[in-house]
């Protein structure tokens, strides 16, 4: 019974050759959880979830602390401050900062805390963070344009049959799938 | 009646706690799912992997359910929920360039916090990357601020523009998706991967 | 017991000491469980009904706080001035709103208030409605209505026609006693009333209203969330 049980809700990613075991929820469980959270996050805020908009909120805030003259005169910061005055009492933030905490709860009971760069053993890790620091550039300026990232217009977008968020998932997966070959050595 | 925050059953601070609660649930979820590994993210696109593409969308169909079907009894009213605004150029532009970095960085955002909470370091260099590309946007703001702004369709949903009711766009995107899952399982069958 | 090679999602049941591979894939299960959902969620129509906005208590509040009045004088005001943003709203019987209406009314009669041909008008954020009646009675009906339904921006003549061909159609001169408040309503009617039905008179300076355009009210009005990235 137990071992059944286990089997069903703990997909082990064995295939031919299986060594160690993650233990990671079933996906379409975890899909169905993170669709309850999202439903959740509609009925009690009236918007879906999100995740870009916190950074642009705390890098605002960064500059503006850190060159308040400069902000002065940039459209973009005082347009943004128009509409938010206080730029890190934001939903978002409040909500980041929970899947931070989040995040490490499930590690934690999982025992997957450890300090690591995960890369393919085919490559370094030095490449490994290069690549990482250049696809964070290009997915934070790509969230700004986008208005939103996967979470908060794809994910949130669809859930409410928004086109916009139809288009941002598209858009994301499509190119990501069409540029797969270029970056295979960094995967497989 | 839902949304709770419009008919001012909750308090904004409330609002806040509960955004900190949802995140939580939010985080939690996705780390154990395994969405704090790069690589898993990355399979989807590889095909040994489709952890992404079932939770993606096994999310986004109860999401659309769940909504519908509150809706239908009357527990929350949907003219109230943000329908995020359609800025067609930008969206595919922004769309395309995410594309770029998801494949190189193998994480997007949300994911990468999951992930640098358990301690990768590749995700927290990732996110130092995204406030530099924030910065880089909003430092040239002037430069594609037309682009930023054109195009803007309003908020339509996806069912008008087939015509559809919104019942009806959720059963043809369930089916979809169902076919998608199938084709997943498919993959990763034929493109296995040791252990990572 | 020994443990055959398994694929993710399949489930061992031992049956009559021979392992047997049942399969619950997840994905079936998912698959049996939305396919349903989706069939009912696409054939049933949409909850289209409009809630109450308004608890009884905060009705109650509205209604003894007075909010729904605007006075005779505002709105001589308005139309001498031609302000586009309001519309008087004629909530009696047609036969009595041929005999006689404010300029500008459209005829709204209480019974039909529901009528699904006036919801644009009723409901909407840009122009002012006001309802009047020969006294306040029907036109304080129709606001309770409209206002149980959410809508805004929907205000009631104070005193009613009644009162309008009291003081700005025949405004009575103040005794010579009165206060220079009373002469200066008085010469502010005597003018809106000429200005608005024709003719000749002297006209002094319209009293300057202390009180501004009646605030559209203070409460919240209810909107959606913003929301995004």
């Amino acid at each position: 019974m137990q071992d059944r049980l286990h089997d069903i809700f703990i997909n082990k990613n064995n295939n031919m050759n299986d060594i160690k075991k993650t233990k990671y929820i079933n996906p379409y469980l975890g899909g169905v959880l993170l669709g309850l959270v999202l439903i959740v996050a509609y009925y009690v805020s009236g918007r879906g979830l999100g995740a870009s908009g916190a950074i642009k909120s705390t890098t605002v805030t960064i500059v503006d602390k850190l060159a308040p003259e400069y902000t002065q005169k940039a459209v973009f910061y005082q347009d943004f401050k128009k509409t938010h005055p206080q730029p890190m009492k934001n939903w978002l933030v409040f909500e980041m900062l929970g899947v931070l905490v989040g995040g490490l709860i499930s590690g934690a009971i999982a025992g997957r805390l450890k300090f690591k760069v995960e890369h393919s053993p085919k490559i370094t890790s030095k490449r490994r963070l290069i690549f990482a620091l250049m696809g964070g550039i290009l997915f934070g300026y790509g969230s700004q344009l986008g208005r939103g990232c996967t979470s908060g217009s794809a994910l949130s977008g669809m859930a409410v049959l928004s086109l916009g968020g139809f288009l941002s998932m598209a858009a994301i997966f499509g190119t990501a799938f069409a540029l797969a070959y270029f970056f295979r050595k960094n995967w497989i | 009646m839902g949304p709770l925050i419009v008919n001012d059953i909750i308090s904004q601070n409330t609002n806040f706690l509960l955004a900190f609660l949802i995140g939580v649930g939010f985080g939690f979820v996705l780390e154990a799912s395994g969405f704090s590994s790069s690589r898993k993210l990355a399979g989807v696109f590889y095909g040994y992997d489709t952890v992404v593409l079932k939770v993606f969308f096994t999310a986004a169909i109860t999401g659309m359910l769940g909504l519908l079907f509150m809706s239908l009894f009357g527990w929350i009213d949907l003219n109230f929920i943000y329908v995020n605004p359609t800025y067609v150029t930008s969206t595919l532009v922004g769309g395309v360039i995410m594309g770029a970095g998801f494949i190189m960085g193998g994480f997007c955002p949300g994911t990468s916090f999951c992930a640098a909470s358990i301690g990768k370091i590749d995700a927290m260099v990732f996110i130092g990357g995204l406030f530099i590309g924030v910065l880089i946007f909003t430092e040239g703001y002037p430069f594609w601020e037309t682009m930023f702004n054109a195009n803007y369709l309003g908020s339509p949903k996806l069912n008008e523009i087939f015509g559809w009711s919104q019942g009806f766009l959720t059963f043809i995107i369930i089916l979809v998706a169902l076919a998608m899952f199938w084709v997943g399982e498919w993959a990763e069958k034929k493109f296995p991967q040791e252990e990572y | 017991m020994g443990r055959k090679e398994i694929s993710p999602g399949r489930v061992l049941i031992k049956k009559n000491q021979d392992m047997q591979l049942k399969n619950i894939n997840p994905r079936i299960l998912l698959a049996l469980f939305v396919i349903p959902l989706g069939i009912i969620i696409a054939a049933v129509p949409e909850n289209t009904t409009k809630q109450y906005k308004l608890t009884a208590q905060e009705l109650l509040d509205e209604v003894q706080a007075g909010y729904q009045y605007i006075t005779t004088d505002e709105v001589a005001e308005k139309l001498v001035q031609k302000d586009p943003s309001i519309q008087l709203i004629d909530v009696r019987n047609s036969d009595d709103y041929e005999t006689y209406h404010l300029p500008g009314a459209i005829n709204i009669p209480l019974s039909d208030i529901l009528s699904d041909e006036y919801v644009d008008i009723l409901d909407q954020g840009m122009r002012l409605n006001i309802f009047y009646s020969n006294g306040t009675v029907h036109s304080n009906e129709a606001w309770m209505i409209t206002r149980q339904l959410g809508y805004e921006n929907n205000y009631v003549l104070q005193g009613g026609l009644n009162y309008w061909v009291e003081t700005i159609m025949s405004p009575e001169k103040p005794a010579i006693t009165s206060s220079n408040d009373e002469f200066a309503k008085y010469d502010f009617r005597k003018a809106a009333g000429s200005a608005i039905y024709g003719g000749s008179v002297e006209v002094t300076e319209p009293a300057e209203q202390s009180s501004p355009l009646p605030e559209v009210k203070k409460k919240t009005k209810k909107k959606g969330v913003q929301g995004g990235c």
